[in-house]
């Protein structure tokens, strides 16, 4: 049976109206009106474009994937000459899986004295780099790449992940005219179909759901090249994509719902076993204060310390240990950042807390759908507890420099899924941040007659911008960070330079030096301008595109606070005291208000924003924009100080 | 079993009952002495380093270091990265890590050494390197680490230098360099800012000659605002071979002509060009007048037909891929672009030859008396003349956008060695100064009576100061482009109503015009009857930090210019200035700068600045000096102009 499985597979695929589509690039062959200029004169604003991308795949023998892929890109400006390299990345991460790469072919064409000129891809030049254990890199280089020229190439890659079938990406950095996937799935494989995306689909067609193979076609036609935006996750939240998920495999569900995974982390990973396995934490833990009825947050801050003190995160990102628990706790010191979190969970659990494993997805790693069980959505775990007034806190240890209860920035990713002692208490949590990011910044100036000016700064970083700073510093070292921090106030002398709350990481960081600044060139008389908010306040915009196609997600809410006390020079007063201002954001959305007030010699000047959304929308864009340029006007508005009598 | 392991767990770390073998502690942090940690973030205990020539084609490089990382800031120094490559075999790499009393930690195990390729690092398409690296970092500071390696080098042509203060925030408690070299393979060595009294210690014994040096008890360095890359201001020894054999190559790198007649054999031979292409040259050039016109087609040509793709393995780092394939491939790297130019030149009769280079805009000049291989590019040098005096071409053959003749800041203003069937001859590559570096920038401000503010500006760039923009406008779309621009103006809210890049008219060095469009809603708000505005919208340039504490290192001034601004303000009805700011004028031995305003019989307002910088080596007693200027030209650039409403 097994035998005549192919060749079954072969007709049922004949039959297929979605595979039976002619292919939508004939390889070798061009088509020279390609070659000139004529049909790119609207693509003035791109180095390339591609013509087709073209992509197959099947599981022509049960237990390999097949991909084929045909792309053919066109060569519009010298920037644009590396898309005439390629390459594909073949993955050898788990043992007895592997992909290999064959029947790699490629053509460059040119037009040359009105011919079309066809140069084939050297074989020899194909390279291959073994980047890791995990997997290698084949490049390819084509040659007599030039503006103006077509270049195409294909390959078929043969792969053992069954579980993982290739996806497609539609869009590109350069613009697409044509993208096409065809996928066709053995009828004992039921891969759930995922799509994302922005844009309507050109084909989107489907058959053989009853019968031994199941085909399906998807296109795009003149797809926009995709472009990363400031203060967002990542690209890929985003890209017109179709994906899969193997559901079942000959009528056994394999483990795609929530609750199978749960299962299966429990059980394979023997994550149950190693969380439970406490003993060597004992002592260490036995010198925590007892439990009572109000020391929760005080005993989980202490466990969690404990971790931290004692081992030290490498950065790298990852849901596996690869070295059990104790060892870590003991011997090396060190981990990833499952390993620092798992040894946080057991921790918990060893101090009498149900914590659990929470699984997230880091902002540049994607946001998570709850609606697609796949555990490659995640790629970090932190820990779960639950408190006694029915609340929760998710904790990670990675971080010397956040307080207890603060999660890192990069974790701030809408949701993560709690893996409970038994699949029944697995459940979805919300990753809400329990800080702001919040600056504020307490002046103290005298003015002298002469213009110059001379006083002490009070900052105060809290929450996100405390942990910002703190790493800051912590990479710079003290004398560094003090020339930074005087490099925001360009044309101020700053001295006595001191830091308060250091290691404090629950209290706000807090900064106090003096600053001075020269009497201008040409000494004033009578009259003195100065804006003095404009001193301290941001310089620029930060929202400097114009329009925005993509939310703005900052993650945390802002607050940013300024308040001058300025003291006039004997015989001076304002001319003028200007008018407040308060401007409020649609939809409880963000507030900024700015107000001066003035008794005798004494000036006191405040301005505050607060951003209230750790998420805004593309449509909300503007209105941030904007709010943003009357914070600039107003901070830079002029006082008018003039000499009395 | 399960029991046991508990058992275990729960006894005390320490116990002397399960290690009864324990080590002494070593490097205890208590032994640093006080001065070394002033300021210090890492302090290197020990740096003891043989290498050992075994033959003209072989050294051996063992290194053992011992580094005491005291706060998180020095924590870098707690991992260990080792390349190699198909010439260079590491033998081992082991590691310790200790306590602050000098108890150990851990002992790094094979299973946590990484192995990585950086084939595809750095913009290259394909290399050979690899590197392995150990982390043993610690939670608590301070920690101290112990790193072992042995590197056995087939590639002779470089001989490791010694430089144990690498990093800011290192100080060195003591280091050691032992070279045993064979007598008939003389040692050739140059000794660098090494503190006085250090003097090598050269012993022969039977046919073996040994070199010692030694250092000790060095405080931590900081670097400073204008200075010289540490490279050139902490102690160093330099090594380099006498005579050298890569892969059968043998060569001599005591003189430039040698290094120079060693590359010349590697690659002899490799410039033969199919007689196609050599048909196809003579045709482009044979109605051309002159050798340099002959050159200017050619660059044409292969900046057409060619591009640059990066191969770097084994032997191929210092030999060329033969002319002919890139004559197949149209692609290559630089030395293969390189020869194949010269190829080219040869078959239009025009003489040309590779040089090669350090290239890179912070990469400062070669060691021009100490003959070594400190190159890391191959350009090509056209020697011609003109009325009898020479007028030497220079080609980057890498670019398919560079100027005719152009080298810029990546390969300008430094030494290059020619590779000549004479051998090498080392020669200055083109000057580049205020003359060549010009930015010329024009702007109309028109202020409209609700204070926005709309405006043109047209900057010319040439020279140096065009070579980001030179890349600009090749290298990215002009989404991209605008996007750049826009992230760097220095404005508070503004939209950018147009924008262009063009290349300006080919002069005696490339430049490119820049138009902008620019809208700036409520820039120069009134307050009451006054509105304040700030002409100079483009060219302010930042003051530098003030100095904290004494000045060690000299300042160096690595890029000369001159800028020139005209800005006219013009004005809405009913608004007339109050006053116009004094004008400025500094003269110092970094520059020169004016500012002056003006009011024009239209009723406008014109500002003119210009400011010139000077290129230039000073000591470290002129950085004060340079400060204050520097806050001078940023005061003045922030002057504002005051207008005043006229009463009607």
């Amino acid at each position: 049976m097994r035998r005549l499985l192919p060749l079954l597979l072969v007709q049922a695929l004949a039959r297929h109206p979605a595979l039976a589509q002619p292919e939508p690039v004939k390889f070798g062959h061009i088509d020279s009106q390609l070659l000139t200029a004529a049909p790119f004169v609207a693509d003035s604003a791109a180095e390339a474009v591609v013509l087709c991308d073209y992509g197959t795949a099947s599981i022509p023998n049960g237990g390999e994937v097949r991909f084929d892929r045909i792309t053919r890109i066109k060569i519009l400006k010298k920037s644009g000459l590396d898309w005439g390299n390629f390459e594909a990345l073949l993955r050898h991460d788990q043992p007895g899986h592997a992909e290999r790469l064959t029947n790699v072919q490629g053509f460059t064409y040119n037009l040359v004295n009105g011919k079309v000129e066809q140069m084939p891809l050297q074989a020899t030049t194909g390279v291959l780099l073994k980047k890791s254990e995990l997997y290698s890199l084949q490049r390819f280089a084509l040659p007599h790449v030039r503006v103006g020229s077509v270049v195409e190439f294909r390959y078929t890659l043969y792969s053992n992940y069954l579980s993982n079938f290739r996806g497609w990406d539609f869009q590109r950095s350069i613009p697409v005219r044509w993208s096409e996937y065809r996928a066709a799935f053995p009828h004992q494989f039921n891969y759930k179909i995922l799509l994302q995306t922005k844009q309507a689909l050109a084909v989107d067609e489907h058959a053989g759901a009853e019968a031994l193979v199941s085909t399906h076609r998807w296109a795009m036609r003149d797809v926009p090249p995709l472009r990363a935006e400031p203060f967002m996750t990542t690209t890929a939240d985003y890209v017109d994509k179709v994906f899969f998920e193997l559901a079942s495999y000959g009528g056994t569900d394999v483990a795609r719902s929530w609750e199978k995974i749960d299962e299966f982390l429990l059980h394979d990973w023997e994550l149950g076993q190693q969380l439970d396995h406490f003993n060597f934490l004992k002592d260490d833990l036995a010198r925590l204060p007892p439990p009572t009825p109000d020391n929760t947050l005080q005993r989980l801050a202490a466990v969690r310390a404990l971790v931290v003190q004692a081992v030290k995160c490498t950065g790298e990102f990852s849901m596996r240990t690869s070295t059990p628990l104790r060892k870590i706790y003991q011997q090396t010191h060190q981990g990833n950042t499952a390993e620092v979190n798992f040894l946080l969970v057991a921790a918990l659990r060893g101090a009498g807390f149900a914590a659990n494993p929470v699984l997230l997805s880091t902002r540049a790693h994607g946001r998570v759908r709850a609606t697609m069980p796949e555990l490659g959505q995640f790629n970090y775990v932190a820990a779960h507890v639950p408190l006694p007034d029915g609340q929760a806190l998710v904790l990670d240890a990675t971080d010397p420099l956040l307080p207890y209860d603060m999660l890192p920035e990069r974790c701030l990713n809408q949701q993560g899924r709690v893996i409970g002692g038994s699949a029944a208490a697995s459940r979805w949590v919300e990753l809400k941040p329990r800080h702001r990011r919040t600056h504020l910044q307490q002046v103290q100036l005298r003015l002298a007659p002469d213009g110059a000016l001379s006083g002490q700064v009070h900052e105060e970083f809290g929450g996100y911008a405390g942990a910002q700073q703190r790493a800051s510093l912590q990479a710079a070292g003290d004398k560094k960070f003090a020339a930074d921090v005087a490099k925001f106030l360009p044309g101020w002398t700053v001295t006595g330079f001191a830091l308060t709350n250091r290691d404090s990481v629950h209290m706000p960081l807090a900064l106090d030096y003096a600053v001075a600044q020269f009497a201008p060139a040409s000494a004033p008389v009578g009259t003195i301008y100065l804006s003095p908010l404009q001193y301290f306040g941001p310089e620029r915009n930060p929202f400097r595109a114009e329009t925005r196609q993509f939310p703005v997600d900052f993650g945390y809410v802002r607050e940013e606070t300024i308040v001058v006390n300025l003291t006039l020079p004997a015989g001076y007063a304002l001319a003028e005291t200007p008018k407040s201002k308060a401007l409020d954001l649609p939809d409880n959305g963000g507030r900024f208000v700015c107000s001066t007030t003035a008794t005798g010699a004494a000036v006191q000047l405040t301005s505050r924003l607060l951003l209230r959304k750790p998420i805004y929308s593309a449509a909300e864009y503007a209105t941030l924009r904007e709010l943003y340029r009357q914070l600039l006007e107003k901070q830079a508005e002029r006082l008018v100080v003039k000499k009395l009598g | 079993m399960k029991a046991f392991i508990s058992l275990l767990a729960a006894l005390p770390l320490t116990s002397f009952l399960l290690h009864p073998a324990a080590p002494a502690p070593k490097y205890a942090v208590a032994d640093i002495p006080a001065a070394l940690r002033e300021g210090a973030h890492a302090v290197l205990r020990a740096d003891d380093e043989v290498i050992t020539v075994k033959s003209a084609g072989r050294l051996v490089h063992t290194v053992h270091r011992v580094v005491t990382v005291l706060d998180a800031a020095g924590d870098d120094q707690g991992r260990q990265m080792v390349s190699y490559d198909a010439l260079r075999t590491l033998s081992y790499l082991r590691g310790a890590v200790y306590d602050a009393d000098g108890r150990l930690l851990h002992q790094l195990r094979p299973a946590e050494i990484h192995d990585q390729g950086m084939g595809d690092a750095g913009g290259s398409f394909m290399t050979d390197v690899r590197v392995r690296y150990a982390d043993l970092r610690q939670p608590q500071t301070p920690y101290t680490v112990e790193f072992e390696y042995e590197i056995v080098s087939d590639n002779t042509l470089f001989y490791p230098d010694w430089q144990p203060q690498e990093v800011e925030g290192g100080a060195v408690q003591s280091a050691t360099l032992r070279v045993l070299t064979p007598a008939a393979l003389p040692l050739r060595y140059q000794e660098r800012q090494l503190p006085a009294g250090s003097k090598v210690v050269h012993t022969s014994t039977s046919g073996q000659e040994t070199y010692l040096w030694q250092l000790a008890n060095l405080p931590a360095v900081e670097e400073e605002e204008d200075a010289p890359p540490l490279s050139y201001t902490t102690p160093a020894v330099v090594l380099a071979p006498g005579t050298f054999e890569v892969q059968g190559h043998k060569g001599s790198a005591a003189t430039w002509q040698g290094l120079g007649q060693w590359s010349y054999a590697l690659n002899a031979g490799r410039d033969q060009l199919p007689p196609a292409t050599v048909a196809k040259v003579q045709a482009l050039v044979k109605d051309a007048p002159d050798a340099r016109t002959k050159a200017q087609r050619i660059y044409e040509m292969l900046q057409g037909s060619t591009r640059y793709i990066s191969v770097q393995l084994g032997l191929g780092g210092w030999q060329t891929f033969p002319a002919s394939s890139v004559a197949t491939n149209g692609y290559g790297d630089c030395k293969a672009l390189s020869n194949y130019t010269t190829a080219l030149l040869a078959a239009a009769g025009v003489p040309a030859y590779v040089a090669l280079v350090g290239a890179g805009a912070d990469q400062p000049d070669l060691r021009a008396d100490f003959p070594s291989s400190q190159f890391n590019h191959a350009i090509v040098c056209v020697p011609l003349a003109q009325a009898g005096r020479p007028d030497t071409l220079w080609l980057e053959c890498t670019s398919q956008t560079e100027a005719f003749g152009y080298m810029g800041s990546f390969t300008g203003n430094r030494h290059a060695l020619l590779v000549t069937p004479d051998g090498g001859k080392l020669v200055a590559t083109p000057r580049y100064g205020a003359a060549e570096n010009r930015l010329t920038r024009r702007v109309d401000l028109t202020l409209d009576a609700t204070g926005g503010v709309t405006a043109t500006a047209r900057t010319l760039r040439t020279g140096q100061e065009q070579d980001g923009y030179a890349q600009l406008m090749h290298q990215m779309g002009p989404v991209e482009q605008k996007k750049y621009v826009t992230d760097r103006l220095k404005l508070p809210t503004f939209t950018l109503t147009k924008f262009n890049l063009a290349a300006a008219p080919a002069k005696a060095a490339p430049g490119i015009v820049e138009t902008l469009g620019l809208s700036l809603p409520g820039f120069a708000a009134p307050s009451g009857k006054r509105v304040f505005i700030n002409p100079n919208l483009l060219s302010r340039l930042p003051a530098l930090p003030a100095q904290v504490g004494e000045r060690h290192t000299p300042v160096w001034l690595t890029d000369a210019c001159l800028h020139a601004d005209t800005v006219r303000l013009h004005l809405p009805a009913g608004f007339r200035p109050e006053t116009l700011p004094a004008p400025v004028q500094l003269s110092t031995p970094y520059g020169v700068y004016s500012s002056q305003y003006q009011n024009l019989p239209d009723g406008s307002v014109q500002y003119i600045r210009r400011l010139e910088l000077k290129r230039g080596q000073l000591p470290a007693s002129a950085y004060s000096g340079y400060i204050d200027f520097r806050r001078k030209i940023s005061a003045a650039d922030k002057v504002q102009v005051v207008l005043l409403k006229t009463e009607s």
